[in-house]
């Protein structure tokens, strides 16, 4: 029994001996005997793919007319260092930066030595001129292993104060491949980085097709369609964005050369009609990463690469009182038609509290209060009647503090204060001139344009907000055919009764009838207004930030034609005030069917008398 | 548990497995490797945390006596394989194969684990039954301890790991003395089983002929009487066999079961088996039927592996690979990388690694103080040694596509774990070798 044991393992040995001695000797036929063949077969594999660039996907404005981004021809210079002969690489860098004005070491730092076995292309310059191609094409004998294609450059066309919604592309960095390269980017691809051409990447970059050919060891393709193998391009979408040109022109120059942001969108579906953020930038700098342009850019003291329309956040100041308003009916708090009597200043927790206007208001109720703004009547009414509570629960309803959805890139929230969180920061308690700050806007309240343009849309709609939105469809390249259409989707829904917006648009209008813009082009015959300004302090003798929000046209039956403004004008500029001006050019531009212009000269700010003092 | 046994340990079975594992980790690492140099993959360092998990593991298992493992050997079998018909019903779809169990972000391969408690049952019962060896009932058993648990992995679909528990079977059976009739009956039923399921694809797909001979194996008309004709012809012999006790009727009877039992299996299993699995078979035959489809494996494992040489293309320096024409190339295909960037020379030493570890555990099951012990052992060489044959001979072209990992070098934390779980037992069976 013992001996049948060995015996059986004796024979399980040999056949282990056996099937290592055969898989050795595979190996060796295969490595050694037909090593050649097959090396050649994997240089073959890696020469006999070639890419079929696509195009970029163009980007139009709402009317569809002509586009905003073209794709202009341009060549990128590559180098297969496979195939540059041993030895020879430093003197074919050497002639191509001759030809191509480029230096030498930025060639080599793009071809770093762990490159040298690759036979795949390594891109060393773009956005060649053809010239310089028809030198290379002149030399190409002397320059194995070089090769050219056309890539093409985004071109921004006009563009102005688009490119923040546009944004601009540039070569995929190593830290965006590695988390994207599962997606299917690879090492070179041109890739959004911001604005639009970042958000909606994917449907823009089309998909590159590819022609495998067999190739013999001289290159030589096989014959046969069998050996051919061809996968077309996919062109990239093109997009039309919500974007009304002739209003963006429009806001672009109301805005004019002031630090600030513009933003007109339609509250019935969230559309962005237009979004003007100064000061702006060339997105056609992006092309050459290396340019003076491009350095002076990034280091502008100004942050022109900000979109201030969504990215940056301001006090509300006294456009907030369009909340405080919606919780003082809403939560039946103060009797709209209790008044409060302003004397200019009231003084609490040891010291004074001014109002804008020192001599005081008087008596006012509610309407008078939120017309001329006055700020005795909302500290006294939030701190006495409403409390931090109401008002925060408010402004969350109005969507403070939180991010609206837009689809564009790098959207930030603002900021709502609530006691516990200032507790936790500052280890202080929440004191009821906190209550006071945060009843008009002040204090640690931050809201962008856009959450601004927001609150104005929930009063227009009753309560409804929807999520802005700057795609407004998708179009196949080639036929034009609409492919999908952006939907609009509400992303807030109030259950405030709808008598309680009725009567806040009622105080809004009266802003603008009888309140502080009384005397300002804004009172306007062509359309009836209805918003708020506010100036917030950031601590400047002769500065405020200076806001307007405000919807068009007061009380219309057609939800389509009405449109919100928001506007800021930072307290970086000189003081004009320029708010109220500028959304009053946008909306007499807008609803005339005027150019800039012309607005200017119907509302007579052409002989505007510099502003002098703070306004409300 | 002494832990001055930690010196009598087999560090020549240990050495030659930390080799391998290092080797592993370093082409796991080189295949996260883009062909312009960027590393898009984090897979080498998950590797590492597991080999040192494994390690640990082998190394307590080494320290602690197999022998206590004899008792619970039945509800080690029955609680491995709990999570096994968990995933089966549950279990989250990778790879179109519902083996995978996923805890948190580890998707644990829990049929890995099973392998080992079979062999550790299937030693117990071929222990407990080692004074009577030859009998036909100690061959059935064995059969069905490990046919459970293979049937669950086939019905997942996982042919390859169904098949490690054929050879673990074989390998056991046949080192417990067996008798070699019905390791020989076993043998030719699973050969003419597969040949029977490949003949009419082969038909199809490579030699496009029509041999109206073959539409029996397809037809289940044609093979329900083809079977039933056997049948009978078999019920005559078993007649003959019990009336006459000539043993030419019993031959008869053992080819004819034989060939019933091959014809209904391969049916079944091309009812069973998914379409990749079947174009796998196929492309093994010829991967040029298909060479932009499932024959893309093989072509460019061998081109890869062929262009390597003698001394291969240095480390990082493969071209196959790095392209990503290889896929999974830090799991199934990590020989083809290995073999691209270190040459002959590099997969010589492999294949001497892996001989020899089996060869030591071939040694630990010899010297072993109980039959316990050397089942186990055997069952291990056998384990090891069937991954290797399958997965090596799948990368260079001699083995159809499995989806086998080779052992130790793969990536793949349960598959590490378990090889090195079985490294430990055969670790405690050697320090063991001279107290009963």
């Amino acid at each position: 029994m013992k001996e049948d044991q060995e015996q059986r393992i004796l024979i399980f040995r040999f056949l282990l001996i056996f099937v290592f001695a055969l898989y050795s000797i595979r190996l060796f036929s295969m490595q050694i005997l037909s090593g050649d063949m097959y090396r050649t077969r994997a240089a073959d594999i890696s020469r006999r793919t070639y890419i079929i660039p696509t195009q970029r996907g163009e980007i139009y404005d709402r009317n569809f007319t002509s586009p905003l981004v073209i794709n202009r021809d341009s060549f990128a210079v590559s180098i297969t260092p496979a195939e540059v002969p041993q030895g020879r690489m430093e003197e074919i860098i050497g002639s191509i930066s001759l030809i191509l004005g480029i230096s030498s070491e930025e060639i080599t730092s793009r071809l770093p030595n762990q490159y040298f076995q690759l036979y795949q292309p390594v891109e060393i310059a773009a956005n060649v001129p053809f010239s310089a191609i028809a030198a290379l094409a002149e030399r190409k004998d002397l320059l194995p292993g070089v090769t050219w294609q056309s890539k093409s450059v985004r071109n921004y066309v006009n563009v102005g104060s688009l490119s923040h919604i546009l944004g601009y592309v540039g070569d995929i960095t190593r830290d965006e491949l590695t988390t994207l390269y599962n997606v299917g980017y690879q090492q070179g691809d041109v890739i959004g980085k911001a604005g639009i051409e970042r958000q909606y990447d994917e449907l823009l970059r089309g998909r590159e097709g590819w022609e495998t050919r067999t190739v013999d060891v001289r290159g030589r393709r096989i014959a046969g369609s069998e050996n051919v193998v061809r996968v077309p391009p996919e062109m990239g979408k093109n997009l039309v964005l919500t974007i009304d040109t002739k209003l963006q022109t429009l806001a672009e120059k109301a805005l004019g050369n002031r630090i600030g942001s513009a933003l007109v969108l339609r509250p019935s579906t969230g559309e962005i009609l237009a979004m003007v953020s100064y000061p702006w930038y060339d997105p056609n700098i992006f092309a050459d990463r290396l340019s003076s342009d491009y350095l002076a850019l990034v280091d502008d003291p100004n942050k022109p690469l900000i979109n201030r329309a969504i990215q940056s956040s301001y006090p509300p100041a006294s456009t907030f009182k369009i909340i405080m308003t919606t919780a003082i009916l809403s939560e039946n708090a103060f009797s709209p038609d209790q008044t409060v009597i302003c004397r200019g200043f009231i003084n609490y927790g040891n010291r004074d509290w001014n109002c804008h206007v020192r001599l005081g208001h008087g008596r006012l109720n509610l309407h008078y209060a939120m017309a001329q703004s006055c700020d005795i009547y909302y500290w006294t009414v939030g701190r006495d009647y409403l409390g931090a509570e109401n008002i925060i629960s408010y402004s969350r309803e109005y969507g403070y503090g939180e991010i609206t959805g837009i689809d564009l890139p790098g959207e930030i929230a603002g900021f709502l204060p609530t006691p516990q969180w200032k507790e936790r920061r500052f280890h202080e308690r929440w004191v009821a001139g906190d209550t006071m700050n945060l009843s008009i806007g002040q204090g640690y309240t931050l809201v962008t344009p856009l959450q601004m343009a927001n609150m104005i849309s929930m009063t227009v709609n009753n309560g409804k907000i929807y999520r802005p939105y700057v795609l407004k469809e998708v179009r196949d390249p080639v036929t034009n055919a609409i492919e999908s259409v952006t939907v609009p989707e509400i992303i807030h829904e109030s259950q405030i009764k709808p008598s309680v917006f009725e009567t806040v648009r009622q105080d809004m209008r009266g802003v603008i009838t009888e309140g502080t813009v009384q005397y300002s082009p804004l009172n306007m015959r062509s359309v009836q207004i209805a918003g708020k300004t506010g100036t917030a302090e950031v601590g400047l003798q002769d500065r405020w930030h200076s806001w307007f929000a405000a919807y068009a046209p007061y009380n219309s039956v057609n939800p389509e034609e009405q449109i919100v403004v928001a506007v800021i004008v930072e307290a970086a500029n000189e003081w004009e005030w320029w708010a109220t001006y500028a959304s009053a050019i946008i909306f007499q531009g807008h609803f005339a069917n005027q150019e800039y212009e012309d607005a200017v000269r119907t509302l007579g700010l052409q002989y505007l008398i510099p502003i002098q003092g703070r306004r409300e | 548990m002494k832990f001055s046994d930690i010196l009598k340990i087999d560090y020549l079975l240990l050495l030659p497995v930390l080799i391998l594992i290092v080797l592993g980790i370093l082409f796991i690492y080189s295949s996260g490797i883009t062909s312009s140099g960027v590393q898009v993959s984090n897979e080498y360092i998950k590797q590492i945390i597991w080999a040192v998990c494994g390690l640990v593991a082998a190394v307590i298992l080494a320290l602690m006596n197999y022998r206590k493992l004899y008792n619970f050997s039945v509800y080690i079998y029955l609680l491995s394989m709990l999570p096994l018909v968990y995933t089966l019903v549950f279990g989250k779809l990778i790879y179109n194969a519902a083996r995978w169990l996923r805890f948190g972000f580890i998707g644990i391969q829990m049929s890995e684990f099973v392998k080992i408690s079979v062999i550790i049952l299937l030693a117990r019962f071929l222990a407990d039954t080692d004074h009577n060896r030859g009998v036909f009932s100690r061959f059935i058993i064995s059969c069905l301890i490990t046919a459970v648990p293979m049937c669950v992995v086939l019905l997942q679909p996982d042919l390859g790991t169904a098949l490690v528990y054929i050879a673990i079977l074989l390998t056991m059976i046949y080192m417990a003395g067996v008798s070699m009739r019905y390791v020989i009956f076993m043998i030719s039923c699973i050969a003419l089983t597969g040949f029977l399921l490949v003949l009419p694809l082969w038909q199809t797909y490579i030699a496009r002929i029509s041999i109206p001979f073959l539409s029996i194996l397809t037809n289940s008309k044609l093979l329900l009487l083809a079977v039933s004709f056997f049948l009978v012809i078999g019920l005559i012999s078993l007649f003959g066999y019990i009336k006459y006790k000539k043993f030419y009727f019993y031959w008869l009877l053992y080819i004819l079961s034989i060939i019933i039992f091959s014809l209904c299996t391969s049916f079944a299993a091309r009812l069973v088996l998914k379409n990749y699995q079947i174009m796998r078979l196929i492309v093994f035959l010829d991967p040029n039927v298909d060479p932009r489809g499932a024959g893309w494996n093989i072509i460019q494992s061998v081109t890869a592996i062929g262009a390597g040489g003698f001394t291969g293309r240095g480390f990082l320096q493969g071209t196959q690979s790095h392209y990503r024409f290889l896929p999974e190339q830090s799991t199934d295909f990590i020989f083809s990388i290995f073999s691209e960037e270190t040459g002959l020379l590099g997969g010589i030493s492999v294949f001497a690694l892996f001989f020899f570890i089996c060869h030591r555990l071939i040694l630990t099951m010899k010297t072993s103080a109980d039959p316990f012990g050397k089942y186990i052992c055997a069952g291990l060489a056998g384990m090891y040694g069937f991954h290797f044959i399958v997965n090596v001979g799948m990368t260079i072209g001699i083995m159809p596509i499995t989806g086998l990992p080779l052992l130790f070098m793969s990536y793949g934390g349960s598959s590490i774990l378990t090889s090195m779980i079985g490294i430990g037992l055969a670790l405690s069976i050697y320090i063991r070798r001279y107290n009963r």
